[in-house]
């Protein structure tokens, strides 16, 4: 999203050298096409964004009713042991999932890309399918094979999916399926901007696929690696729905308090803490910003974005 | 009386439509997710000329709750009419958002209902519900399966236990004497009330002071009580709700079922391959011979204040289920599987004599009709969703992580206390 937004601003500048009078109209026409983004950037994000910064200062309980509170809220925040829980939950998933989504996607956009039989359209599309599949539906879908009872898997080799000991595991999975397809084809799509004589000089000098493959394209896709794994960073530390979906089959592993999000959410609709929730999203939202912004500044000689 | 409201309407618009006030029907939003409701609000509006029901189904329980809340939040948006759940009224009382339908007559109505389903709803003169179903507690139970595994009809909880012990083995363990759903607050807080645990001392006459006491002693009986039945391989542990839980329903895994008033209802639409195999019987007791009885559930409607026109509201609330309307409680009973909170229903022979086929005609309201007139009074807290998270948080943790029960009351305790606290109200 980042990047969209500077492009699309930076657009009128591009513009060059131009008589005055020009130059104002090109830039009324440039604004004039950014507006709609604007507008909705402005209703849909900076202004929720303000108010719940406005929400986060303020603490309403049942008895004594609203006061300003300034930071109390987030005193709290940082010293509630179930956010520091759903937090370090949060960092470890992405610790290994970030690595597994990003390998998994690559093998399969490199296969695809090195496939040259018409079987490798098929599997570009079946690899793409479940991002098309809506999370919601997804994730119940795979609630139902968690199944110890009922589904195919834990009928068979008699493990609880959703205990707390696999749940982890189970959920990143899920986040799996989901998105490796995407990244696939992020990855996938700068495989097939590559030139092609790169590989053929390779090849004389007696490079084999595998090698082609991982001293070659791999590489010089790197920009677009960075750009799924901040994809994946930032999908990993809103983790919500997946664990909100499949938390009524088994509450005892999947807790109210699983991730800051889910966290927050039921802050806000559970229990009527608005102005707690607020504080813990906004939290949140700082950590998704500085997160996405150290990992971009640490790899920001590969990724020119 | 439709007759009098009827020729009320056609005098007051004869014509002078142009004199300001407004002629037609007043509107009044109704928000509830009763079974088969749109044919109640249907048979009002086909015999109303004065008001008009518009329902929307926002969704049932919480899914309702948090749309409400954020519609009060907002300060627009909610209905005039809201179905809520007895546990969930001191929390809208405390924040000022139900009306007092006592101002708009509702206390003529006070003596259709059995004291404690009354006082859930009402302070003194202040009436913020109306009362309509309930959810007296009774054993349901595989006939077919007690008889295949030789078991007798448990009276007592220790009786229960025995029994269960002797499917384990008559079964080879694979079948359950029941199902402990730890993820509903509702069905707990209904076992434990039954054993006279008095989690909350609240009277919302003084909203700022409240007693706590969750982990009190009847309330850790029944915990130990179900400790001991799960840790024994004798009662299973699925969420209630769940894919797995109706399965092991309809496939004899679960041999009884403890249901509220509504469950026969429910389980006939989750379990029909079941039907006629189910029987009812009274809840075992702790203390053999007695009639103790808890509650799970129960439902009520009340008027926001947001209602434009709240008597008009008010009057929408007293009579979709009011106890004379006869028509509209045929399709609650017949169809909704509601159990009726009015006396003159529940006490009619329409609703006691009612033969229901999936319990192979057994007149199961026998059961659930004494139940309900020996429940208990009982008092909630004006945080029930943050109580109930704290019970299933606790005792969904205890099973898997197979610690104490009683230890997670204690902490739920603490949390409450600590919650209640914050939120400014004098602990005692």
């Amino acid at each position: 999203m980042t990047q969209v937004e500077t492009r699309s601003a930076a657009a009128p500048a591009v513009a060059g050298p131009a008589p005055r009078f020009k130059r104002g109209r090109e830039a009324v026409t440039g604004w004039l096409f950014v507006a709609p983004f604007v507008v909705l950037l402005v209703a849909f994000l900076l202004l929720p964004m303000a108010y719940a910064f406005k929400l986060s200062l303020y603490r309403s309980t049942l008895i004594e009713g609203e006061h300003f509170a300034l930071f109390e809220n987030y005193t709290q925040a940082f010293k509630d042991p179930l956010v520091r829980e759903g937090v370090v939950r949060v960092i470890l998933f992405g610790l290994v999932q970030t690595p597994v989504m990003i390998g998994v996607a690559l093998l399969a956009a490199l296969l695809i890309d090195h496939a040259t039989s018409r079987f490798s359209r098929i599997f570009r599309l079946a690899a793409f399918v479940p991002y098309a599949v809506p999370v919601v539906i997804g994730t119940l879908m795979w609630g139902f094979l968690y199944s110890k009872d009922t589904g195919p898997f834990g009928s068979v080799l008699h493990i609880d999916f959703l205990s707390s000991s696999w749940v982890l595991a189970s959920l990143g999975n899920v986040v799996t399926w989901q998105w490796a397809g995407y990244n696939m084809i992020v990855l996938y799509a700068a495989l097939q901007g590559l030139p092609r004589e790169v590989y053929e000089s390779a090849r004389i000098d007696g490079a084999g696929p595998a090698q082609i493959a991982w001293r070659i394209k791999t590489p010089m896709i790197s920009s677009a690696i960075v750009l799924a794994t901040l994809f994946t960073i930032l999908g990993t530390l809103q983790f919500f729905t997946e664990p909100l979906i499949l938390q009524p089959l088994n509450p005892g592993s999947i807790t109210q308090h699983y991730t800051p999000n889910v966290y927050a959410f039921n802050q806000a609709f559970s229990f009527q803490q608005y102005n707690y929730s607020a504080a813990i999203s906004f939290l949140l939202g700082a950590v998704v910003f500085v997160g996405s912004y150290i990992f971009l500044f640490a790899t920001r000689k590969r990724s020119a974005l | 009386m439709t007759a009098l409201t009827l020729a009320a309407c056609s005098s007051s618009s004869d014509g002078d439509s142009d004199a300001g006030t407004p002629s037609g029907p007043v509107t009044v939003k109704v928000w509830a997710w009763y079974p088969s409701f749109q044919k109640v609000v249907d048979l009002y509006n086909s015999t109303h000329t004065d008001i008009k029901i518009e329902w929307t189904n926002a969704g049932a329980g919480q899914d309702e709750y948090t749309k409400l809340q954020t519609a009060l939040k907002a300060g627009k948006g909610a209905p005039d009419v809201v179905m809520l759940e007895f546990q969930e009224l001191p929390t809208y009382q405390l924040t000022k958002h139900l009306v007092d339908m006592g101002k708009y007559g509702a206390n003529d109505l006070k003596s259709q209902y059995v004291d404690w389903a009354w006082k859930q709803v009402s302070q003194g003169d202040k009436v913020y519900a109306i009362p309509v179903d309930a959810g007296p507690m009774a054993m349901l139970y595989r006939e077919d399966l007690f008889k295949q595994y030789g078991l007798s009809i448990p009276k007592t909880w220790d009786e229960y236990k025995q029994q269960a012990e002797k499917l384990k083995t008559a079964s080879a363990g694979k079948a359950f004497m029941t199902d402990f759903g730890g993820n509903d607050g509702g069905f707990m807080t209904g076992l434990t009330w039954q054993a006279g645990s008095k989690p909350y001392t609240y009277d919302t006459s003084n909203p700022s002071t409240i007693g706590i006491a969750v982990n009190d002693e009847p309330a850790k009986k029944v915990m130990t009580y179900w400790e001991g039945m799960v840790a024994g391989g004798l009662a299973d542990t699925k969420a209630y709700g769940t894919t797995d839980f109706y399965n092991g329903l309809g496939s004899g895994k679960y041999v009884t079922y403890l249901a509220a008033g509504w469950g026969p209802g429910y389980l006939a639409s989750v379990a029909k391959t079941t039907a006629g195999k189910w029987r009812a019987a009274p809840l075992p007791q702790w203390t053999a011979g007695a009639n103790d009885q808890g509650d799970w559930g129960g439902s009520s409607f009340a008027v926001t204040d947001q209602a434009k026109n709240p008597e008009a509201a008010t009057k929408v609330a007293m009579e979709i289920y009011g106890a004379t309307n006869t028509a509209a409680w045929k399709i609650g009973i017949d169809e909704a599987y509601l159990f009726p909170t009015a006396t003159p229903v529940l006490e009619s022979d329409a609703f006691l004599k009612k033969k229901y086929d999936f319990f192979g005609g057994q007149t199961v309201n026998d059961v659930f009709v004494p139940a309900y007139k020996a429940i208990a009074p009982f008092s909630w807290s004006p945080f029930n969703s943050y109580n109930f998270n704290q019970l299933t948080t606790g005792i969904n943790g205890a099973i898997e992580k197979k610690t104490s029960w009683t230890a997670a009351l204690d902490t739920a305790q603490a949390n409450v206390t600590q919650y209640a606290t914050q939120q400014g109200f004098k602990v005692q």
